[in-house]
């Protein structure tokens, strides 16, 4: 199953903050660092382990901590619309 | 933090406009001087001929000249330009794109631009009179995911007045039409009631119409001298005793009661530090309503102009004190400065116009009249 961020969606990087605008709402999304990085790499499709061993290598957190990381924002992601890929399609 | 307040046109259309993040951004964007928020004029065209245009009379064939426009006698920027002016945008910082004009909709390059927009991840909102909202066009506008609302203006609570305006027959029911087409495909729709002399004395009945349709709207009493140089749209602009009425009566509650207190850091607006606009033909300006033209895109790229203009330089360092006649001023906590208003009244970024000037004191005024409590006379009795 992987994941990709819906092309369409609207975001920007600034400095640190990467800003994710959600069109459906209208809501806009500050992301933290990690956050930001997996956002970066959903430019791709990308499984939870592809994303978890990706980060692993950038960040001193145990695999266990890096994968809950990315499973939760895949989870938030998903649920607001953001999200497209196989793994989006499954939640939906 | 500075909350690096921002013009009307840019707040976002719906419900994220009051959201604390977006503030949050603003004053990111304030304090590291991105341009996150840009307005594009796509055409000057427009199909209404409305006597208050700030871009030229349009009563003549058009434009002759642009005060502060260095371009008037070039053509519009073609596709290909706009394209290329987009991905620099975007490299330097752009979130949220307003395409605005003469009336966007008339404008070819419309659908194009927005296609572009959700490739670059960009947030597009419009700004439009809504009668070319035809079904085709709303279902269209409704499939592009990146396109957070319409802000579409109205003149008018009845035909009469708002078709006076525009001087087109027909033109407020279209309007509507259109605005209720555009929300029924699920499109974000905000009007903006523009208060003029003309509308003055159905104010509350425009606001009582847009409650019973159910749009959110917001008001704007600001009409200026036009960007041609001409000033016969101020004509359209109330007069200060339909000022102190509105303020005293369907605008009352809109003012907040009490004393103000004026940030002195904040005072400096959000443009050329979060906010700028891109003329029809290029030009780069602080804002869409101050023509003062910072650079020109077909001369240099954007990224250059926002960082390198002396007169974005110099606009961002202005401080409360180089507004000379505002400084001192006992009425500037309740002051819109409406920096478009001023530039177009003095011809100069850190004028005045005299009828923002009254429209401060007034709202000092009924602030103060608001804050006056009248206990009851049992109540009193018993103090």
């Amino acid at each position: 199953m992987t994941y990709k961020r819906d092309p369409g969606v609207p975001f920007q990087k600034l400095d640190e903050e990467t800003i994710v605008v959600d069109p459906r709402t209208r809501e806009v999304h500050l992301l933290n660092d990690t956050a930001a990085r997996i956002w970066e790499l959903l430019a791709s499709s990308r499984s939870v382990d592809e994303l978890t061993a990706a980060l692993g290598e950038e960040y001193d957190a145990p695999a266990e901590e890096l994968r809950a990381s990315v499973e939760e924002l895949l989870g938030g992601l998903g649920d607001k619309g953001l999200l497209a890929g196989s793994g989006a399609r499954q939640r939906a | 933090m500075n909350d690096g307040p921002r013009c009307q046109d840019d707040a976002v259309v719906g419900p994220a406009g009051e959201h604390a993040v977006v503030s949050q951004l603003q004053s990111l964007a304030y304090e590291r001087m991105i341009p996150l928020n840009v307005s594009l004029e796509l055409t000057l065209e427009c199909n209404i001929r409305c006597l208050h245009c700030y871009n030229f009379d349009r009563d003549t064939d058009g434009p002759a000249s642009c005060a502060g426009d260095a371009a008037s006698a070039a053509p519009e920027l073609s596709l290909e330009e706009i394209f290329r002016v987009m991905g620099e945008l975007r490299a330097a910082g752009t979130l949220f794109l307003s395409l605005t004009g003469g009336e966007v909709l008339s404008s070819p390059h419309l659908f194009p631009v927005l296609e572009r927009a959700r490739e670059l991840n960009l947030a597009v909102q419009m700004l439009s009179n809504g009668t070319l909202l035809r079904p085709g066009v709303a279902a269209k506008l409704a499939g592009y995911r990146n396109l957070l609302g319409v802000s579409i203006s109205l003149y008018g609570a009845t035909p009469e007045v708002h078709d006076g305006v525009t001087q087109i027959r027909g033109s407020w029911r279209r309007t509507l039409d259109g605005a209720e087409r555009l929300r029924a495909q699920g499109v974000a729709v905000r009007l903006k009631l523009i208060v003029m002399h003309p509308n003055a004395h159905e104010v509350a009945a425009m606001r009582a119409l847009c409650d019973a349709r159910g749009f959110p709207y917001l008001l704007d009493l600001t009409v200026t001298a036009r960007h041609d140089g001409t000033s016969g749209s101020l004509a359209m602009r109330i007069t200060e005793l339909e000022l102190a009425a509105l303020y005293r009566g369907p605008l009352r509650d809109l003012i907040p009661s009490g004393n103000r207190v004026v940030d002195e850091a904040a005072f400096p607006c959000n443009c050329a530090r979060g906010n700028c606009a891109i003329s029809a033909r290029g030009d780069v300006f602080p804002c869409v309503s101050v023509p003062w033209a910072a650079g020109n895109v077909r001369q240099q790229p954007f990224g250059e102009i926002w960082r390198r203009s002396p007169v974005f330089e110099r606009i961002r360092g202005l401080k409360i004190a180089d507004y000379a006649a505002c400084a001192p001023c006992p009425d500037k906590a309740y002051c819109s400065r409406d920096r478009g208003a001023a530039y177009n009244a003095s011809g100069s970024y850190t004028g005045t116009d005299p009828f923002v000037c009254t429209a401060a004191g007034l709202a000092r005024e009924v602030a103060h009249e608001k804050e006056t409590v009248h206990l009851p006379l049992a109540t009193a009795a018993a103090r």
